[in-house]
């Protein structure tokens, strides 16, 4: 079995940034209890993956949406590729060197940035080689083709799972098909054996876990918003990372409580709610520690992120386990945005604006990622007939070149006095 | 204590100054280099022909707004259009701004009050500044390039996306055997132009009535085209350049009056 050829420099870099943010939460006196929960949970993430080679252990790096549930019931150690990417902009503000890296490999400017700076990042050996490749179809083309790409930077085997945008009967015996098929992909490369009982216990947590995501979510409802004005990341985080992991079961076990304690007690995340927003997409993720500070300082909160938050409905059968991690596929927030957009996701928008009580939403429309931005004007016109006014902020969600701090300050203030204005 | 409304333009700088029965005066200025030197200037100006020199509470806007010292509030040029627009015309409910470095559309309500907006200040192909590099390559002065647009028979074919391109395209219709009729190429950068705004104005959704600002909309070439491509005439205030100093110089008048009460 082999694994990492290169020093994994970044993830030791990520590492070394969450170990500071951890022992910063520690000593702050009015820090969350769930916060270190997630940040011990990222620490436990890069340190797999950093001593994977040490400890010979098969890493799987895997696109955005891809079941990992699997690679944990298999005990591979996964790598997700979008997260870790946009980890390095979080954490690290680093990112220039990987999308000059990927410029070298052919990817150009337009196309989107996390997969520009990931096949960088691989190509120059940023981030431990996988053992393996997998990728699928579950958010856009983009992702279906940057695969087969990273499998010839890396030299890896990769398998690519095709999930039907539809869900029939049929369309889902076919997705459990092709999981069976990847866990036997797996299996050969690995010399793995699937635990079906992990998988099961897995999925139990899952379960368990989305119906917590849909307690934090009505929790949210409450004004003022008990949650911090970035913090749905978090939650982001921890289903792309921790799908099925106890401790994303206790993290959201803590959370809830916490944010249930601050509704009783009418104590609001920030000094003085004034704006309430929905967040469409994802913000720069080089700008959240200045977006969660101009939240605190204009009393703006992201009440409601409906693509990252809003689980869709079902439960998940532990005794089932394969048809479970398929039908969680369909229930994901983000699924509302895989293939054509529909009249009902565009519906739930809108009700979403309604029962999150929303001023208005921020639009971050990523330059890179054409199927969202051709959404603008269905999201704007959608949300001005309830009289909800939409700013877009053309970005990208890990380059600084496309948009400065100062640039999204200037028309973050300026939406707030609109929303002032209209009072 | 007079209200005045300052709006520092990339190009320009416009200064109103308002008493209790409306404007007494206005004054507009080039841009220098410094935002505060721009507006004491056209500050200056404003209040001698005025014959005023007593207290002053200033409201700043524009690109330079927020630079200005002895302002008492910025605020955003979306803000004061809707204000000064409201002002001006109070049937207009949608708001095309044509600045020097930017085009800005508004959708007001009823009340003056900004309902949505959307602008792009990403590349200076659509504004003024374009306009005037168009000018320059033509060797027409911006009067001459909007009576010549009346005289086309056709459109040449010229990008609304990137400036430069722009500048290419024109030159090699002027190059090209035959050359393309320099009216034929005024209309052409005028379509280009449009193209642009109507993007801009289709984001934000066009509400009748529909009003022009800013310097570019004395362009009356211009404007035409603009009406052809909305489908009906626009409104255009006597002084557009002045639409946004005015909503400033409004805003600043009610500042006073709540700062009274």
């Amino acid at each position: 079995m082999t694994t990492t050829a290169k020093t994994p420099d970044r993830i030791d870099a990520i590492l070394r940034a969450c170990r500071l943010m951890l022992r910063m939460n520690r000593a702050r006196p009015d820090a969350r209890k769930s916060e270190v929960l997630y940040y011990e949970m990222l620490i436990d993430y890069c340190t797999q993956l950093a001593t994977a080679r040490q400890q010979g252990r098969f890493v799987a790096a895997h696109t955005v949406f891809f079941p990992s549930e699997v690679l944990y019931a298999m005990d591979i150690v996964p790598m997700h590729t979008e997260t870790t990417s946009w980890m390095t902009a979080l954490f690290l503000g680093q990112y220039a060197d990987l999308l000059a890296a990927g410029a070298e490999q052919g990817l150009s400017s337009e196309i989107c940035s996390p997969h520009r700076g990931l096949a960088g990042a691989l190509s120059i050996g940023a981030l431990p080689r996988p053992d393996a490749v997998l990728w699928s179809n579950m958010v856009c083309d983009n992702t279906a083709k940057c695969g087969e790409l990273l499998m010839k930077i890396t030299g890896s085997p990769g398998f690519f799972l095709d999930r039907p945008f539809q869900r029939s009967d049929e369309e889902m015996k076919y997705f459990v098909e092709e999981l069976r098929d990847m866990v036997a992909f797996l299996e050969a490369q690995s010399g793995l054996k699937m635990d079906w009982g992990k998988l099961s216990e897995t999925v139990r947590h899952m379960d368990e876990q989305i119906e917590l995501f849909r307690e934090i979510n009505r929790l949210r409802e409450a004004v003022p918003s008990p949650f911090h004005p970035q913090g749905f990341l978090e939650l982001v985080t921890v289903d792309y990372l921790f799908p099925g992991r106890p401790k994303a079961t206790e993290y959201l076990q803590t959370l809830r409580d916490e944010l249930a304690t601050a509704v009783t007690e009418h104590r609001g995340a920030v000094p003085k709610e004034r704006y309430r927003l929905m967040t469409l997409f994802m913000p720069p993720m080089y700008l959240i520690g200045f977006l969660e500070k101009l939240s605190r300082e204009y009393g703006a909160v992201s009440a409601t992120e409906p693509f990252f938050c809003n689980w869709g409905e079902g439960r998940l059968d532990p005794a089932k386990p394969l048809e479970s991690v398929a039908q969680k596929s369909y229930m994901l927030p983000e699924s509302h945005m895989f293939g054509p957009m529909s009249e009902k996701a565009i519906g739930e928008i809108v009700e979403s604006a309604r029962r999150y009580e929303v001023d208005g939403a921020i639009y971050y429309a990523d330059v890179g990622c054409r199927h969202t931005c051709a959404t603008i004007k269905l999201f704007k016109d959608a949300l001005s007939e309830i009289d909800v006014p939409v700013l877009t902020v053309d970005c990208d969600v890990v380059d600084p070149t496309v948009t400065s701090e100062g640039e999204v300050r200037e028309k973050l203030e300026r939406f707030f006095e609109l929303l002032d204005d209209r009072r | 204590m007079r209200a005045v409304g300052l709006d520092i333009g990339s190009l320009s700088t416009k200064a109103v100054v308002m008493g209790g029965d409306g404007i007494l005066s206005s004054a507009v200025v080039l841009s220098s280099d410094s935002a505060e030197s721009s507006a004491k200037a056209a500050l200056q100006q404003a209040m001698a022909k005025a014959s005023q020199d007593g207290e002053i509470y200033v409201v700043s806007t524009g690109a330079g707004g927020k630079s200005v010292s002895f302002s008492r509030q910025n605020k955003a040029i979306t803000t004061c259009l809707a204000r000064g627009i409201h002002y001006l015309l109070p049937e207009a409910r949608t708001v095309i701004d044509m600045g020097a470095e930017s085009i800005t559309v508004v959708r007001i309500n009823e009340r003056g009050r900004v309902s949505d907006y959307g602008n792009q200040d990403k590349c200076a192909a659509g504004t003024g500044i374009f306009l005037q590099q168009m000018a320059k390559l033509l060797r027409l002065s911006m009067e001459e390039m909007a009576v010549v647009s009346t005289k086309a028979k056709a459109r040449a074919e010229i990008t609304g996306t990137c400036a430069v391109f722009a500048e290419s395209e024109v030159i090699s219709h002027i190059h090209r055997d035959p050359p393309t009729p320099v009216e034929d190429i005024v209309a052409g950068i005028y379509i280009s132009m449009v193209h642009r705004i109507m993007s801009q104005l289709q984001r934000v959704g066009v509400k009748k009535e529909v009003a022009v600002t800013g310097g570019v909309a004395a362009n009356r070439g211009l404007v035409s085209i603009l009406e052809e491509e909305i489908g009906h005439t626009v409104l255009i205030p006597p002084t557009p350049e002045l639409a946004g100093a005015i909503g400033a110089a409004l805003i600043a008048k009610e500042n006073m009056i709540q700062g009274a009460s």
